[in-house]
């Protein structure tokens, strides 16, 4: 066990360097002139950018660039955010909160959901039941998250004016800024906050903007999770365990929770990982058109105004998230799964 | 030969009688040959304005508020007077040639290297898996995204850089199916027999372990359509005035909700080019989901 | 003899994609009190549908269209007997396992992998015995040495008369859905696991109070047919429904299951029904045999019977088939396949492997017969 968390570490770090690698790679695709025009405002200054190349060493070969890059981070100077107008370091604990705070929402529902619906159309299989979890999943695997966004936001809050895009609204984030002192910004989170500080209001606020952004993601990533586990009951409940059990007087009920759904998880557990990947990609969708302020909606910002620092501090950021997340859900099956554990 | 050839025919009717017993492929299929349609009688339907590029959109006027579908323009403007119709039926052609190139690059890399680390294992195995964990650690959007911005916009970039992305998916999956038949007795009666390497891969080995592969190659082909949508959308693919789908459902950004008496005035700008993309990528997965059926033997045959 | 199981013209069909396989095709056998009936025939002959369905554990697409499973299992139903096809689900769960239960071939296969063994032997007792469980621990509970903290003590013993009364008592239910309160269910558990070594160890297993604690990729595959023995012997069955029990295991072991299987016939259980395709086991421990051939039964005999004088071309076949000690030259082996069962020929369904095959077979299916004193045969040789 401990060998194997330890082999498992070993090829985290070696991932993550591979992965800063690749992304450094990408972006060193960029001619020196181009990447030392980012810090060019005025087309008087365009003269200055031999200077800046030499400056900053621009031309430099790759290993030199990527080691004082390496070197950088490690110190915890990331880069200038041009779309956040501070230091990426900074900005980025500034955006977290409004992603992680939608991720917290939504991963409770789609995992409690998707294991019940997945596991009542494995057992009443080519019922309604599960031709209606069909049809729902494949709908819900072709809908475009951006576009389900859109059309959301068209019918709740062009038609029904219920729910507004953003993260707060207007007056209470005017209120906010204005008095700092007053309304302390513990997490980040406006639905925790507000309720930290005894304003409800504002914590029913940000929990009104969330309404939709989860809505749309629950419905989209939902359906990977629920498919996995019924294809999973299905497989448990054709074994031969299953026989074995209504052959000792099993009910219905015992086998299906206690036998069949509990080996069922185990293939839920291994895709986990690709739910994560899932959830960052879907959350780009939703930040952008619900104009919430996340790492997403920060990502495809910069992507479009060249901010490199940012693209690179994410790619290594999802990357991490990705890689602790997949060592968790290996541990998490070893636990599950005895035929693991002892070997 | 016929004699080894007969099973496997044998085996594809029955998986194709089985494909088509299924009301999902049927719905999956009718899209798909409409959309066939559409994008090859493309010049027909829509006659192209300019010459020189027929996937710009004709527009009249510069006008940003769009106008409702009427005559003239069937299916109305968008913003900036562009022809909706006209995008939609070329926006098919786009649709196929993102799908086809990437699906097609990414799954033959994909499984090329995937057979090869599978089959022989070893050192190639392991330093190709560790560059596909590499590659895994970073999703899909994200990685497509950097890449796009280092080779600079446009919708060629968007597909080069799905299909750098999308093969690490084939290659998984292709070598864990090679790895499981590597071992079955009739390769190693194969190998026994003295029939080649690339012989025993490509007659005994691929045909067995292709399925997962077209079923996967179909998903793909909506995904990756949606995928490169969203860039457009967010403005890294195609430019203003190009049938792309994403590049419309963009235009028609600012007028998801309309006048405060009408809310819904402009629907017709975002259900249009938006239904496009819902159904072509819906097509495919009907048609993928019939086909895991199809060739899922622990539901087949049973 | 008394009679313990009858099943009459017994229907099974699996409704796949390629058709409509008819595995069954109204079977009736006879098992007595007492006795070892064995059931032989090739594979895919509908030996183990026949058991299933027996059990009504008949796995989707299949399912049971007509016929009747009379049992007779207590004094009052000694007479007319019970159909278990005609009663309700809840009823039989209650039969199997505790009444009837059913040993399987695949041990791999047959349990639960991420179970602990205690916890799935424990759930035969937990199914058929609460009842007499929990009179148990109430007697516990008022021992002298039963050293609990007195009010709870006091609650527990209030819980375990009640549960003693009646386990499906509602208070029960709802004492389940409560935190903490829940925890009174862990004596109940802790005896059963209690009982389940017990059983473990009966079975001739070492350290059974280890083994319990383990799962099934720990044991071998000898061991863990055992533990499946074990589970279907926990209530002490009447008749026991044995489906290949040792085919897929090596001969030695084999034989000592066979062996334990003798034993606990005499200690134990009344009666076995012992499907196989070995005709060896069968000489060996069979009081009666029953052939199977593509979803029919086609002789019935004695063990001796069948053995010196079979009736039927298949069972001569079959019996010609097994090599012998004495035997010289090649074997002899039945001459075509098992017929596919979608489209099952018609007629006597062996007439195209036959080597008597008349007119009359290839129109008409045979009816079993009785030729003498116990002795049934279908073919119309005879």
């Amino acid at each position: 066990m401990h060998a194997f968390v330890i082999r498992r570490f070993l090829l985290l770090v070696f991932v993550l360097f591979g992965v800063s690698v690749l992304i450094f790679g990408i972006l060193m695709t960029f001619s020196p002139e181009r990447r030392a025009a980012a810090y060019v405002t005025t087309p008087q200054q365009a003269k200055d950018i031999p200077r800046l190349i030499q400056q900053f060493g621009l031309d430099d070969p790759f290993y030199i660039q990527y080691v004082r890059w390496m070197r950088e981070i490690f110190r915890g100077n990331m880069g200038w955010s041009l779309v956040a107008a501070r230091p990426v370091g900074e900005a980025f604990w500034r955006y977290l909160p409004v992603t992680l705070e939608m991720n917290l929402f939504a991963a409770p529902i789609v995992i409690i959901f998707g294991i019940w619906l997945g596991t009542v159309s494995g057992i009443h299989r080519d019922t309604w039941i599960d031709h209606g979890t069909r049809i729902f999943a494949i709908v819900g695997w072709s809908l475009p998250t951006f576009l389900f966004a859109l059309v959301l936001l068209m019918v709740f809050y062009g038609y029904f004016q219920l729910f507004s895009p953003g993260v707060l609204s207007d007056k209470l984030t005017m209120f906010i800024l204005d008095n700092p002192e007053t309304f302390k910004r513990f997490t980040g989170m406006y639905t925790i906050d507000g309720m930290l500080n005894g304003r409800l209001d504002i914590a029913l606020d940000g929990l009104r903007h969330l309404v939709l952004p989860v809505l749309t993601y629950v419905i989209v990533v939902v359906a990977l999770n629920m498919r996995v586990m019924r294809s999973g009951m299905i497989e448990e409940l054709s074994k031969d365990y299953v026989i074995t059990a209504r052959a000792k007087g099993a009910d219905k009920k015992t086998i299906h929770i206690k036998h069949a759904r509990r080996n069922a998880l185990l293939p839920v557990v291994t895709v986990a990982g690709q739910l994560v990947a899932l959830s960052m990609e879907g959350s780009v969708s939703v930040e952008v058109v619900f104009n919430r302020q996340g790492i997403g909606w920060w990502l495809a910002e910069s992507a479009t105004q060249l901010d490199m620092p940012v693209l690179m501090c994410i790619c290594l950021f999802m990357g991490i998230v990705f890689v602790i997340t997949n060592l968790t859900l290996d541990i998490l099956y070893a636990y599950i799964d005895p035929r693991i554990r002892l070997t | 030969m016929m004699t080894q050839e007969h099973p496997r025919l044998r085996e594809l009717r029955f998986t194709l009688q089985r494909i088509f017993r299924n009301p999902s492929a049927i719905i999956g299929f009718t899209l798909l040959i409409f959309f066939v349609g559409v994008a090859l009688f493309a010049p027909q339907i829509a006659p192209p304005k300019y010459a020189h590029n027929p996937y710009l959109m004709p527009h009249k006027g510069y006008s940003p508020t769009p106008k409702p579908p009427g005559k003239g323009q069937i299916f109305g403007t968008t913003s900036g007077q562009y022809d909706i119709f006209y995008g939609a039926v070329w926006g098919t052609r786009i649709a196929f040639k993102i799908g086809l190139f990437v699906v097609g690059i990414a799954a033959f890399v994909g499984v090329t290297l995937g057979a090869v680390s599978g089959y022989y294992g070893g050192i190639i195995d392991e330093v190709l898996m560790r560059v596909t964990d590499v590659m895994w650690a970073v999703p899909t959007l994200v990685l497509a995204m950097a890449i796009v911005v280092a080779f600079g916009r446009g919708l060629d970039k968007i597909m080069i850089a799905l299909a750098m992305v999308q093969w690490r998916w084939y290659v998984r999956v292709i070598r864990s199916e090679i790895l499981t038949l590597r071992d079955q007795d009739f390769v190693q009666a194969a190998k026994i027999m003295g029939v080649s390497d690339a012989k025993i891969i490509l007659r005994h080995i691929l045909p067995n372990a292709i399925y997962p592969v077209l079923i996967m190659a179909s998903m793909d082909m909506g995904s990756m359509v949606i995928t490169a949508s969203f860039m457009s959308f967010v403005g890294l693919g195609a430019p203003r005035g190009y049938s792309d789908w994403g590049q419309m459902v963009a235009l028609a950004r600012n007028y998801i909700v309309g006048p405060p008496d009408d809310p819904l005035r402009f629907w017709y700008t975002i259900v249009i080019p938006g239904g496009c993309i819902v159904l072509f990528v819906l097509a495919w997965n009907l048609i993928g989901d019939a086909l895991r059926d199809a060739f899922d033997p622990k539901i087949r045959r049973r | 003899m008394t009679t313990l199981l009858e099943t009459v013209d017994l229907v099974t069909n699996f409704y796949t994609y390629e058709g409509v396989v008819k595995a069954l095709n109204k079977v009736s056998l006879v098992v007595d009190h007492g006795s070892t009936f064995g059931l032989v025939g090739e594979s895919g002959c509908g030996k183990s549908v026949t058991a299933r369905s027996i059990m009504r554990i008949v796995q989707e697409p299949g399912r049971i269209e007509g016929g009747k499973v009379i049992v007779y299992l207590d004094e009052k139903n000694r007479q007319a007997g019970v159909d278990l096809l005609q009663q309700s689900e809840v009823y039989v769960e209650g039969l199997r396992g505790d009444q009837i239960s059913m040993i399987f071939q695949e041990p791999n296969a047959a349990l639960n992998p991420t179970m602990s063994i205690g916890d799935q032997v424990s759930e035969s007792f937990l199914f058929h015995q609460k009842k007499e469980m929990c009179a148990k621990i109430l007697e516990d509970l008022y021992a002298l040495e039963c050293r609990v903290f007195y009010p709870l003590k006091k609650f527990q013993q209030a819980v375990y008369r009640l549960a003693a009364r009646d386990p499906e008592a509602l208070a029960l239910k709802i004492l389940d859905r409560l935190p903490i309160v829940r925890l009174w269910r862990k004596r109940l558990k802790k005896e059963a696991k209690r009982r389940s070594i017990e059983i473990v160890g009966k079975l001739g297993i070492p350290y059974p109070e280890q083994i319990v604690e383990q799962y099934p990729h720990n044991l071998s595959g000898g061991m863990k047919q055992r533990i499946v023995i074990a589970i279907a012997l926990a209530c002490s069955p009447i008749l026991l429904i044995a489906d290949e029990a040792t085919s897929n295991l090596d001969v030695t072991i084999q034989a000592q299951i066979l062996e334990l299987l003798r034993r606990l016939k005499k200690e134990v259980i009344s009666s076995i029904l012992l499907i196989t395709h070995d005709l060896g086991v069968v000489a060996e421990t069979c009081d009666r045999v029953g052939v199977m051939y593509a979803g029919n039964l086609v002789e019935v005999a004695d063990v001796k019977d069948l053995f010196i004088k079979s009736l039927h071309p298949y069972t001569k076949a079959l019996l010609e088939a097994v090599p012998k000690l004495s035997m010289e030259g090649t074997l002899k082996s039945i001459e075509g396949n098992v017929p596919n069962l979608v489209t099952p020929p018609p007629g006597c369904r062996f007439h195209p492997r036959c080597p008597h095959a008349m007119e009359i077979c290839r129109k008409e299916a045979p009816d079993l017969i009785e030729i003498e004193g116990n002795h049934t045969v279908a073919c119309h040789l005879f």
